[in-house]
C-alpha cells in the first residue's frame, strides 16, 4: 500500500514531501525514543511519533522510512518542516492518539480496511 | 538513548576521536535550584566557529560513513525536552565545552544512569587520556582525578582488572557517601 492511500484513508494532512506520497509502505512502527526507533524499526516503514523535534527527520533519513505520522494534532517544529522539505521526508499530521492511528494504519496494512 | 550516562559516554567518544589527552566531566546534581547539570571540557582539537554552528544540526556528521549525526543533537534534544538549555563552545586547537542543564524534577528527564561503568568504561578504552571526574551533589563533591590514581600505581596499567575494580568502588562510595541524606 502506498503512503497517498493511508493519507486519503484517515484524512491525514501532509505537511512535507507531496512528491513522495507514491512510496510503498512495507510496515509501521511507533515509538518516541529515537535511539529505539533507530535500532528496531525497518526501512519502508511508517513511523508514528508524538515527537516533533528536527531530530526525527534524521532517523527516518537513516532508517529510510516511507514517511512520519505525528499523532494528536502536533504540528512539527520550524526547522523539523524545513529539513523534512529539504530531504523529502513526508511528514502527516493526525489528530488521532498514537493508539488509535497505529491500530488503524495496522489494520489498512493487513487487512486493508481502515 | 535511555540515560544521561549514555549521552556522556558519546559526547566524551567525541573528545577522544578529537585528540583530547585530558578531559573534564562535571556532574552538579542541586535538589534546591531543581537542575541537573553536565559539562564535559576537553583539550582536544576543537572546531571553527562555523563548524560549531552545525553540530546540533542532525545533518551534519563528522563521520563520513552516513549522513547522519544525532550524539550533540540528542542531547540538545533530551535538555531542552526538559526545560533545560545546552551550550557548546569551542576554539581550534584549544578544545571544547558541552555543557546541558536539565530541569532536575521534569518528567521527562533521563535518570543518570549508570554513570559509574560509562566511567570506567571511558578510562579502561583511553588508557593514555586523564580524566577528572567531578560529581556534586548540592553541597557535597566527589572528585576522580585519574592523575592521581597513575600516580598511585606507578608502573601497573590503568585497564589493570584489579585497579578497574578499584576504581568502580571508590567511585560507588563516593557518589554514595555525597548522595547520603544528612
Amino acid at each position: 500500500m502506498d503512503l497517498e492511500s493511508i493519507v486519503k484513508a484517515l484524512n491525514l494532512k501532509v505537511r512535507s514531501g507531496e512528491d513522495k506520497l507514491g512510496t510503498e509502505v512495507r510496515g509501521g512502527y511507533t515509538g518516541d525514543l529515537l535511539s529505539d526507533v533507530m535500532a528496531n524499526s525497518k526501512e519502508g516503514d511508517i513511523w508514528i511519533t508524538r515527537q516533533v523535534h528536527q531530530n526525527i527527520v534524521a532517523v527516518a533519513s537513516l532508517r529510510d522510512h516511507a514517511g512520519i505520522v505525528l499523532v494528536q494534532g502536533s504540528e512539527p517544529a520550524k526547522d523539523t518542516l524545513e529539513k523534512a522539505i529539504k530531504e523529502g521526508i513526508p511528514i502527516l499530521v493526525s489528530d488521532m492518539s498514537g493508539f488509535e492511528i497505529t491500530g488503524r494504519i495496522y489494520n489498512l496494512l493487513i487487512n486493508k480496511t481502515g | 538513548m535511555l540515560e544521561l550516562s549514555l549521552h556522556i559516554l558519546d559526547i566524551v567518544e567525541n573528545s577522544t576521536r578529537a585528540g583530547a589527552k585530558t578531559v573534564y566531566i562535571t556532574i552538579i546534581e542541586d535538589t534546591i535550584r531543581d537542575v541537573l547539570s553536565v559539562e564535559i571540557k576537553d583539550d582536544g582539537s576543537g572546531m571553527s566557529q562555523d563548524i560549531l554552528e552545525k553540530v546540533s544540526d542532525p545533518f551534519y556528521t563528522t563521520k563520513t560513513v552516513r549522513k547522519v549525526g544525532l550524539g550533540i543533537p540528542m542531547l540538545v534534544q533530551a535538555a531542552e525536552g526538559t526545560d533545560g538549555k545546552f551550550r557548546i563552545e569551542s576554539k581550534g586547537g584549544e578544545g571544547t565545552i558541552v555543557a546541558a542543564e536539565f530541569k532536575f524534577s521534569h518528567i521527562d528527564r533521563q535518570p543518570l544512569g549508570d554513570i559509574i561503568s560509562t566511567l570506567v568504561t571511558l578510562i579502561a578504552g583511553n588508557t593514555d587520556v586523564d580524566f577528572i571526574y567531578r560529581h556534586q551533589h548540592n553541597d557535597r563533591v566527589f572528585i576522580l582525578d585519574t592523575r592521581d590514581v597513575k600516580r598511585e600505581i606507578e608502573d601497573v596499567p590503568i585497564n589493570h582488572p584489579d585497579i578497574l575494580l578499584f576504581i568502580r568502588q571508590h567511585i560507588e562510595e563516593g557518589l554514595k557517601e555525597i548522595r547520603a541524606e544528612v
